[in-house]
């Protein structure tokens, strides 16, 4: 019984090895220009002439011939096939980059962190007017910066995304106070630099709510850029407590990955980092573009 | 029950505290702030040490939230949430018997709160086990999981830590001391041997084809096997052949 089995496996690997060699053949005919094809029918004619063996040349000529016409049939449609993928997939990628762009547009300002900015200003109205209207500005920088984000068609800057973050951070240092110590550290240079929207605000909302928040003392929460192998590098690190490998989260962080294939292919990507010092640095590789000057 | 009643105060903002004490002192000038707490652990200190007749608790604060904190002090104290905005929980509420507020607290809402609590401090407090659940359903942090795999790896590439999302991995394969953690663009080293790993990652996700090797189900291209029945996989975008060793056969037994 085992040895039968055994040498049907043996014939079917023969046969599967055949084909593989007769389909090679197949695509190489194919691929092969017409003109060396007629160069090595010149070649069999002659050493078929040498051999004394003109009918078998010669039929081997005509039979490649045919082969090659039903081959260049073949070969066509299926370019045309890997095109119509091509497309298909083109069209799926178009599609994620317009849902994750109304994803972002509702994420874009959390009715819970407004509420509770506006429950703080109005405390801070009775008990400290100054810090009360400062708070106000930076919520209306922070809405200001979040709206033209909505409008299609404009290609989000650094600057803007960081001018967003900076005010969220503001008004989260005074709600939170000395538990959260922000750093801000981008180079104006880059500032014009092309970067999707709405990332760096998910890492930085995922380091107070994931690193900070958690943690009873707080921590600091740092944003940097720099160009490093001729890519736009942005970094969020926090120094809260730290990843957590099994945590339900990650919607946001699967989204930009998302979102960043979706825009850059393979020439993106967000790498968690775990600091030696202990809490999470997020960090976003982008092609560094700078963008066209708005009117 | 003493003359005068009490309450602890507790929300991880501390300016909002601020603002309840203050409209409270307005709202029900008798009633004593004893106390004030900035997360759940430390709520349920104080109300163990304190026994206030009141708790103002904030539904969402960091590590323990309210909900919880909730459950461990409902028979011991009357409870009021606090909360900036939360439809579900207004919603859960509005049917059952404890009251809520609003941030920020508006002087006549807050006053029929207070009015509602002077009427039911004479009765014990509503362990409000029911909408305690309910809550905690809706805002999604009652349930506890089944299992919970691993959805990162934590691996060292080059001299740097980093958390790789399971989705990325293609395989892990035991080498020397390290278990080798293979992606599309990179390799990375993980201590954690072969054996132990394979307790913490989705069946689902990941198969065992090897003493000494993890592949992702969705990475395989390809099975081939020779004349002898030995099995080989391959991966995508990778020119590694994983074999597959006897005993794992059954997972690509042919359809």
């Amino acid at each position: 019984m085992s040895t039968s089995n055994t040498a049907r496996e043996a014939f079917r690997d023969i046969g599967t090895a055949i084909a593989a060699v007769w389909w090679g053949f197949f695509d190489w005919l194919a691929l092969v220009s017409w003109k060396s094809l007629v160069l090595i029918w010149v070649l069999v004619l002659i050493l078929g002439g040498v051999l004394h063996r003109p009918l078998t040349a010669l039929i081997l000529i005509v039979v490649s011939a045919i082969i090659k016409i039903i081959a260049g049939g073949k070969r066509r449609a299926d370019l045309t096939a890997s095109e119509a993928t091509r497309r298909a997939e083109m069209e799926q990628l178009e599609r994620t980059a317009v849902e994750a762009r109304m994803q972002a547009l509702q994420a874009q300002v959390e009715p819970h962190f407004l509420f509770n900015t506006l429950a703080s200003i109005d405390q801070l109205i009775q008990t400290d007017p100054p810090r009360a209207s400062k708070m106000q500005q930076s919520l209306i920088r922070y809405l200001r910066s979040a709206m033209p984000q909505m409008r299609e068609g404009s290609r989000p800057t650094l600057g803007q995304q960081v001018n967003l973050c900076t005010a969220f951070l503001e008004i989260m240092a005074v709600r939170m106070e000395d538990r959260l110590r922000p750093v801000v550290n981008v180079p104006e240079g880059l500032k014009s630099a092309v970067f999707p929207s709405m990332m760096l605000q998910t890492l930085v909302e995922n380091a107070i709510k994931h690193g900070l928040e958690p943690k009873t003392d707080g921590g600091r929460l740092e944003i940097g850029a720099a160009i490093v192998d001729g890519q736009l590098t942005v970094h969020v690190q926090d120094t809260g407590v730290g990843f957590l490998p099994r945590g339900e989260g990650g919607v946001g962080l699967a989204n930009i990955r998302d979102r960043l294939k979706a825009l850059y292919r393979d020439r993106a990507e967000l790498i968690i980092g775990v600091p030696a010092t202990g809490g999470t640095c997020a960090t976003i590789k982008v092609p560094y573009e700078i963008a066209p000057v708005s009117t | 029950m003493p003359a005068s009643p009490t309450a602890v105060v507790v929300d991880d903002e501390r300016l909002m505290r601020e603002q309840l004490v203050a409209r409270l002192k307005d709202a029900w000038p008798e009633l004593q702030i004893i106390g004030e707490a900035g997360n759940g652990s430390e709520a349920i200190a104080m109300v163990q040490s304190l026994e206030p007749d009141v708790v103002f608790l904030d539904i969402s604060m960091p590590g323990m939230d309210g909900i919880q904190a909730a459950r461990a002090i409902a028979r011991a104290a009357h409870i009021v949430f606090v909360t900036a905005h939360d439809e579900h929980a207004i919603a859960a509420f509005e049917q059952g018997a404890v009251d809520y507020v609003l941030k920020p607290a508006e002087p006549e809402r807050l006053a029929v709160t207070c009015e509602r609590l002077r009427s039911r401090l004479a009765q014990a407090p509503d362990p409000m086990d029911g909408l305690l659940a309910r809550l905690s359903d809706r805002l999604g942090n009652g349930g506890v999981a089944p299992r919970d795999y691993l959805r990162w790896v934590q691996a060292s590439v080059g001299a740097n830590l980093r958390m790789i999302p399971t989705g990325d991995i293609l395989f892990f394969r035991a080498e020397d001391k390290y278990t080798r953690v293979q992606t599309p663009g990179f390799e990375a080293l993980i201590r954690k041997p072969i054996k132990e790993l394979i307790d913490e990652l989705d069946p689902k996700e990941f198969w065992q084809i090897h003493r000494a090797t993890v592949v992702r189900v969705d990475a395989i291209e390809q099975v081939s096997r020779n004349f002898r029945g030995q099995q080989t996989v391959h991966v995508k975008g990778r020119p590694e052949k994983l074999e597959v060793s006897r005993s794992f056969n059954h997972l690509f037994k042919q359809m």
